[in-house]
């Protein structure tokens, strides 16, 4: 074995550009351990435990919380009421976003107006959002069933009927994220070379077919970034429906999800080994669904 | 090109100014509380309430209580829903507001250490202004622990009564509620105000609302919610349940609106949007109807319909705590000895805030508003219950909450509910 070739002296500037780097990453990586990565570690302790208010009165229980998890049949409605949220709201919202972006991306008057326009909900505070949603919801005064009622329609129960309240939550929920994945869709497109438009229109295809046989194939970088990130954010809904669906609504049970049983068990009732637990289930589905995505990659992503 | 270099640099300006106005009031408000230091007294005493409409009548009490000390008081409003969340944490992370509401719901979570609420009895052993016998002797005994320690101090009295419709009852030829009335006429009235078309309701009760409408009913015929000793729950005595069956009937009449409206909906918001002629109403919420045009036009106060038992009013009372670890004990004492003393118990009522608990202090409340009856809530204090409360209230008042949902909604008969709660709740108060 001949010994390595002139081992790379590593020089004072080496070190120098070394610790600058490290320096710059500190405040990130510092609130990325404190803020998430310990508080993790913590939840997971916490869940053996059944805990008392004011952060005392630990006792530890073993596997008692896990136990009660599994038969707890609101936990489980609720894991399917967020999968319910999630196979709503990230579909649509991706769907309408990518062709809102490719319609926003040619040159036309006003395109900038119309841009911030479709990114103005996320500017919005969510639970502002969700105050105004719930009274366009309202059953009986809400706007939406005034207009219902205009044309001669029978009013809906849009977030007291428990069949369709997770999707009039769903609605909002697509409705306040369209802007920001439009946002990132449009950078993706701009890295797409105009060639490839030329040369299938000189082919003869027409807008639809370019958009799937070009658009699509090499925005599909973008397009996993977002499905993953919409994924893992969706399975996390909470605010939509705490300010929505009011504690005395007979749509809660069909529509709470696993935060917001979080919410109510480590923070109303003051069971936070409980909640914890419940956290923990959720850390593990989100895990797992993001570990198939990621292996789903090779199969329709194509990088450069 | 020039149009793009003006607009950054005014951005940046615009940017920089307001960075400087929220420093530059920062400093401010540090100057005038660094005054305040130079007095013995100490910085702004924070308080923390949740009624926003009981705001305006305690900050005239306060800047009273300024002018007589130079203490200055901040008040802080967070609303019902999140305050407990908001003094629980503040709790765990030892940085609770310095005086604050008590309610008999949570100070059994609150009592059960010894560093969380100041320990106000040796204070008010040396205090001529405070007279523990001057309040009802139910509410001074609810906010001590079991060693018998003061931990809070009587701040008023509410009880419930029924806001009904005038205009409505004129127009069906009713005669209005006497005090004679029982739950029996109760429902026929709410039947006969019910209009077959659905624009109009005879009544609507929230599950959530028991405390002014069904906790009544069930002590009104002989039942309870939690037995005397506190160790059952009294879901399961047959007159419960015959008292929650009462309310059933007056549901299955078609008396109250979709349960959809009313899960949805404030009966307040009901009340004055003119769709339902009756509710139940709790003396807090006189500062919002009073507001209200319709309300002040149309509508007037009547006592609870009697059961075989009487009216039996819930009564409660909040209470005045401070925090054990107040940076300035001795400033939130002054304050809570000012608010529970005979003349601001007095100010508090003839402003209309609430109803007093210094005894003799709330018949100004009754004047506030003449144009509604408000001194049948004062009548009712007569015929009352307590409140219900046990240690851990809040662990099954909520499980209470969520399964009396069923029955409001028709979805189990009432029956099949209370004896499900009683099961539950059972367990609870077995682990207290």
């Amino acid at each position: 074995m001949k010994t390595k070739k002139a081992k790379k002296k590593i020089t004072s500037r080496d070190k120098a550009e070394f610790l600058w780097g490290w320096l710059f990453i500190l405040p990130t990586m510092a609130g990325l351990i404190i803020l998430n990565i310990i508080p993790i570690f913590q939840t997971i302790y916490q869940s053996f435990f059944k805990t008392g208010a004011f952060g005392r009165g630990y006792v530890f229980i073993g596997l008692d919380n896990y136990k009660r998890l599994f038969a707890d049949t609101a936990v489980w409605q609720a894991l399917l009421n967020t999968l319910k949220y999630a196979v709503i709201e990230v579909p649509f919202s991706i769907a309408i976003a990518i062709v809102l972006a490719v319609m926003l991306n040619q040159k036309m008057r006003g395109r900038s107006i119309y841009r911030m326009i479709y990114f103005m909900p996320m500017v919005c505070a969510p639970a502002a959002v969700a105050m105004v949603w719930r009274w366009l919801y309202n059953s009986e005064f809400g706007l939406l069933n005034h207009m219902l009622n205009a044309i001669g329609l029978p009013k809906v129960n849009w977030v007291s009927d428990p069949k369709i309240a997770i999707i009039s939550v769903a609605v909002v929920g697509i409705w306040s994220v369209i802007g920001y994945n439009m946002v990132l869709f449009l950078a993706g497109l701009q890295e797409i070379p105009k060639d490839y438009y030329e040369a299938a229109e000189i082919d003869g295809a027409n807008a639809v077919t370019q958009f799937f046989k070009i658009t699509l194939p090499l925005i599909s970088p973008t397009m996993f970034f977002v499905v993953i990130t919409r994924v893992i954010a969706s399975l996390q809904v909470f605010d939509s429906i705490f300010m929505m669906v009011d504690q005395s609504s007979p749509a809660l049970p069909k529509t709470q999800s696993l935060v917001y049983l979080f919410y109510r068990y480590a923070f109303v009732e003051n069971n936070k080994g409980y909640g914890s637990t419940i956290i923990v289930l959720l850390l593990a589905i989100i895990m797992v669904i993001t570990v198939f995505q990621m292996k789903a990659q090779k199969k329709w992503v194509h990088y450069n | 090109m020039n149009w793009k270099k003006v607009s950054a640099v005014m951005l940046v300006a615009v940017m920089t100014a307001s960075l400087a106005a929220c420093g530059g009031s920062g400093s401010d408000s540090k100057d005038s509380s660094d005054k305040q230091e130079s007095q013995d007294t100490g910085k702004a005493l924070t308080v923390a309430i949740w009624d926003s409409n009981q705001e305006p009548g305690l900050r005239q009490i306060m800047d009273d209580f300024t002018d007589e000390t130079g203490i200055e008081v901040d008040i802080q409003v967070t609303p019902w829903k999140d305050y407990w969340t908001m003094l629980e944490a503040a709790a765990t992370g030892g940085s609770m507001p310095d005086v604050f509401w008590m309610h008999s719901d949570q100070i059994g979570t609150y009592a059960e250490y010894d560093d969380i609420l100041l320990n106000l009895s040796d204070k008010i052993k040396e205090s001529d202004k405070i007279d523990l016998s001057k309040y009802p002797e139910n509410l001074v005994k609810i906010y001590q622990n079991a060693d018998g320690d003061q931990l809070a101090v009587p701040k008023d009295l509410d009880t419930c009564a029924v806001w009904y419709n005038k205009k409505m009852f004129d127009e069906a030829g009713i005669d209005y509620p006497t005090a004679d009335w029982t739950w029996d006429d109760f429902r026929e009235v709410a039947k006969k105000l019910t209009k077959d078309d659905g624009s109009q309701y005879g009544v609507a009760i929230k599950p959530g609302s028991y405390q002014e409408s069904w906790y009544s009913t069930i002590y009104a015929y002989g039942g309870e919610v939690l037995t005397a000793d506190k160790k059952k729950s009294g879901f399961d005595e047959p007159k419960t349940i015959e008292a929650m069956e009462v309310i059933e009937n007056i549901i299955k009449d078609g008396s109250m609106p979709d349960y959809n409206v009313v899960s949805e909906n404030e009966t307040t918001a009901l009340m004055e949007a003119g769709t339902v002629a009756m509710t139940f109403q709790g003396s807090w919420a006189i500062p919002e109807l009073a507001e209200n045009d319709y309300v002040k036009e149309n509508c007037d106060i009547a006592p609870l319909p009697k059961g075989p038992e009487g009216t039996k009013s819930i009564y409660n009372g909040l209470g005045w705590a401070a925090s054990a670890n107040s940076e300035n004990t001795e400033g939130a004492w002054k304050l809570i000895e000012y608010l529970g003393s005979k003349e601001a118990q007095q100010k508090q009522a003839e402003l209309g805030v609430t109803m007093s608990a210094y005894e003799g202090t709330s018949d100004a409340w009754a004047n506030s508003h003449p144009e509604f009856n408000m001194q049948v809530y004062l009548d009712m204090r007569e015929d009352a219950q307590a409140y219900p409360s046990s240690k851990n209230t809040q662990v099954w008042f909520q499980m209470m909450k969520d399964k009396m949902v069923d029955g409001f909604s028709g979805a189990k008969p009432m029956k099949d509910v209370c004896e499900d709660i009683a099961v539950e709740m059972n367990k609870f108060l077995a682990e207290e």
